[in-house]
């Protein structure tokens, strides 16, 4: 129960610091997509990352 | 029943925000607290959220939940990703809070506490907060698309080539003037200046380790991260005592300078997991944390406010920065008010996690209003200080002198008494060796949210160390952007060489990525050593560079808004991104048409130039230069800085003239044509 609360509170920080979340994705490959290969955790974030500062990473003054 | 309570409420804020403002408009000489400042901003904000925000949403944009959003349609679990409402807030304001709300507030300062207030309200419900709202809304119904993007669709391509080339100008002018904020914060200060290194290794540290060691174990990096961060803003003080270290950490500002400029080349050229993404991490965590226990500090401590409402400055002979209340307050306090940048965040990231059409109306909206209340506090921070401080740390060299006795003789004839012993104490009791011309606004942030914060927590043994905390905070998410910042402008500039020579385009090759990088970094360089050798103190020219295009790029976002509203046969409600696009235009214009040509040479380039040019070629030399070369570069600076705010000038009024031939045709149609998603329903119906 203590640990399931943890857990939705981890995912709110993780949405909010715009930390890439591999529990959310893992979720959603098995919902929308069952059938196809889902990445390891590492290359999740390493995939993750790139995108997140690639060309659209502007930012405010 | 529920009705007449609410109107109770509705009617109890009101008053309670009128009666705020009273007490701080009115009343003569008694000082105020700043717990009126506060409430006030509040009220404001309250009553335009529900009432402003709730008929731009209903009437004027209309939005409908039955419009499946970017997220819904393309749900990928990356990217597009359906987010709670709240969640969603947290992110955009962590995304749209940076240092322009905490710095402009602080320079504006100089005229009094009242000024800047009236702007930051005003402001952030008539235009800034409007502004971030209808860009999100504009982006949502185009797929999430960006700021340049929409422009090209429904202003034409010219008009997206020109926008283009505006953001990199911007992008540039920012760049330099937040490293400059940088050195003025950092220069011959060995405790500040180690604390920021020894955020490098940290991030560096933590960086091997989500990517190596644990990867993806963000939460546990970042709370090593923190940890060593507070350990070295503690081991600081030993370093500033240290016969041996200290020298190596105490830096003048052309060094500082050459360092931000290698740093900012080195690091934009790491991939972005071993640096960029761990330090963004960290000034994310560090910005809210900052954020939060400021207003709970304003709120514990209830300081009164030792600036006056106005002052004599506002006649534009300020020593901070020159030129009168109108225009020049409008372009200092950008951010926290209105802030073009916001519409690139806006048709940035958050466009592709909105769930419902209806949560807009609190994340673009209220987003902004939350980053008009950090102005607010960041106003606060500066206006508690002694204005004898104030003055001290903000005025230039050449205004104040070197020295605490001459400083605190020239402060005194302005009707601000302090004594050289005031001044001194004050660098005494934040571990500085001198707090005498810091312009920049972090510092006098820092010293302020220090006294707020030791008052709270700590007292006055603990003022040192939240001095250095403030100073680190800012300079981390400073140093952040500046990386982030190379990275997109880079982009930028690769864009545009890969018309001239294709391969240049290729992002994905090293050479053509260095000379992105290193072209981007010349530029921002450039400007920014200008600003550091400048003298007049660099902060009164680039901060105000900046400003005006700032506020010229929230002009062409709400033109941009403005046509899609008319585009949208909405014309009955232009008025609501009109007003506030008319007013920045107004403002800009005119700042930026004194900043070229106004004949006193501290506020127009051209006349400085001219001065120092003819003095060149008299061969006298003017100070601070000390040669005939620094008079001619000197004078080449400037003449610099009037063609880039030509260039800001000529752009805004282009884009004017686009969106008004493209409204001009758009209200000779019947139909709508603004080239939104079509909805389901007319999906069905066609």
């Amino acid at each position: 129960m203590i640990v399931e609360r943890l857990r939705g509170v981890a995912a709110v920080c993780r949405q909010i610091f715009g930390i890439p979340d591999y529990e959310r994705y893992l979720r959603h490959m098995r919902t929308r997509h069952p059938q196809a290969p889902v990445l390891s955790e590492r290359d999740y974030h390493a995939n993750a990352t790139d995108r997140k500062y690639g060309r659209n990473g502007s930012r405010c003054c | 029943m529920k009705t007449a309570s609410s109107i109770a409420l509705w009617v109890l804020i009101a008053i309670v925000g009128a009666f705020s403002l009273a007490a701080l408009a009115l009343g003569r000489g008694e000082s105020v607290n700043a717990v009126w400042l506060v409430s006030a901003a509040l009220c404001v904000y309250l009553i335009a959220y529900r009432f402003y925000s709730k008929y731009i949403a209903e009437r004027v944009l209309r939005l409908d939940d039955s419009r499946p959003t970017p997220a819904v349609r393309h749900d990928d679990g990356m990217d597009y990703v359906p987010t709670n409402k709240w969640v969603l807030y947290g992110h955009h304001f962590a995304a749209i809070a940076g240092a322009g709300p905490l710095v402009g507030p602080v320079l504006a300062a100089q005229m009094g506490f009242l000024p800047g207030t009236m702007w930051i309200l005003a402001g952030v419900v008539v235009a800034g907060a409007v502004q971030d709202f209808i860009v999100l809304f504009v982006s949502v119904r185009r797929d999430g698309k960006s700021l340049g993007e929409m422009i090209k669709i429904e202003l034409g391509n010219t008009a997206g080539s020109f926008a283009l080339v505006g953001v990199l100008a911007i992008m540039i002018i920012i760049l330099a003037v937040l490293a400059l904020v940088v050195v003025k914060a950092l220069a011959d200060s060995p405790w500040g200046l180690f604390t920021i290194a020894a955020t490098i290794p940290i991030a560096l540290l933590m960086g091997l380790y989500m990517r190596v060691v644990r990867p993806g174990k963000v939460g546990e990096a970042s709370v090593i991260g923190v940890v060593l961060l507070l350990a070295s803003i503690v081991y600081g003080r030993t370093v500033a005592g240290d016969a041996v270290l200290a020298p190596i950490f105490t830096l003048t500002g052309p060094q500082l300078a050459w360092a931000l400029i290698i740093y900012g080349a080195v690091a934009a050229s790491l991939p972005v997991w071993l640096m960029l993404a761990p330090r963004d991490y960290l000034s994310t965590f560090l910005k809210i944390g900052t954020v939060v226990a400021l207003a709970i500090g304003i709120y514990v401590v209830a300081p009164t406010l030792a600036m006056p409402r106005t002052t004599r400055f506002i006649d534009g002979s300020g020593p901070v920065f020159s030129g009168a209340l109108f225009p020049f307050l409008f372009i200092t306090i950008a951010c926290g008010a209105v802030s073009g940048f916001h519409a690139l965040i806006s048709s940035g990231t958050t466009p592709k996690m909105i769930e419902k059409e209806s949560h807009m109306r609190f994340i673009g909206y209220g987003g902004m209003l939350a980053e008009s209340f950090v102005a607010i506090m960041a106003l606060t921070a500066a206006c508690v200080l002694d204005p004898g401080v104030y003055f001290a740390m903000n005025a230039p060299a050449a205004v104040i002198g070197t020295t605490a006795a001459n400083a605190a003789q020239v402060i005194s004839s302005w009707g601000f008494t302090i004594t050289p012993d005031m001044i001194n104490q004050t660098a005494v009791d934040i571990g500085e060796k001198t707090i005498l011309s810091r312009a920049g606004g972090a510092p006098t942030l820092a010293v302020g949210m220090a006294q707020i914060l030791a008052q709270a927590l700590g007292g006055k043994a603990m003022e040192a160390f939240w001095y250095h905390f403030a100073i680190l905070f800012e300079a981390l998410f400073i140093l952040t952007a500046v990386d982030a910042g190379t990275r997109v402008g880079r982009f930028m500039i690769q864009d545009m060489l890969g018309h001239v020579y294709k391969p240049l385009g290729n992002t994905e090759f090293l050479p053509a990525n260095l000379v992105g990088t290193g072209l981007c970094v010349a530029l921002w360089g450039y400007f920014l050593y200008q600003g550091v050798v400048d003298p007049l103190g660099g902060i009164n020219t680039l901060w105000q560079l900046f400003g005006v295009g700032n506020q010229m790029l929230a002009g062409i976002a709400l033109l941009l808004c403005t046509s899609v509203l008319v585009k949208m046969k909405r014309e009955r409600y232009v008025w609501v991104t009109l007003v506030p696009a008319a007013w920045l235009l107004i403002t800009t214009l005119t700042a930026g048409v004194e900043k070229i040509f106004h004949p006193d040479p501290k506020i127009g380039f051209l006349a400085l130039a001219r001065r120092f040019s003819a003095a060149a070629a008299e061969g006298t030399v003017l100070a601070p230069a000390k040669t005939i070369t620094e008079m001619q570069r000197v004078a080449f600076n400037n003449y610099l800085d009037a063609v880039v705010c030509g260039v800001f000038v000529l752009l805004v009024v282009a884009m004017a003239y686009f969106a008004l031939r493209i409204s001009l045709q758009a209200l000779k149609q019947t139909r709508p044509t603004a080239h939104e998603i079509p909805s389901p329903v007319e999906v069905a119906a066609a």
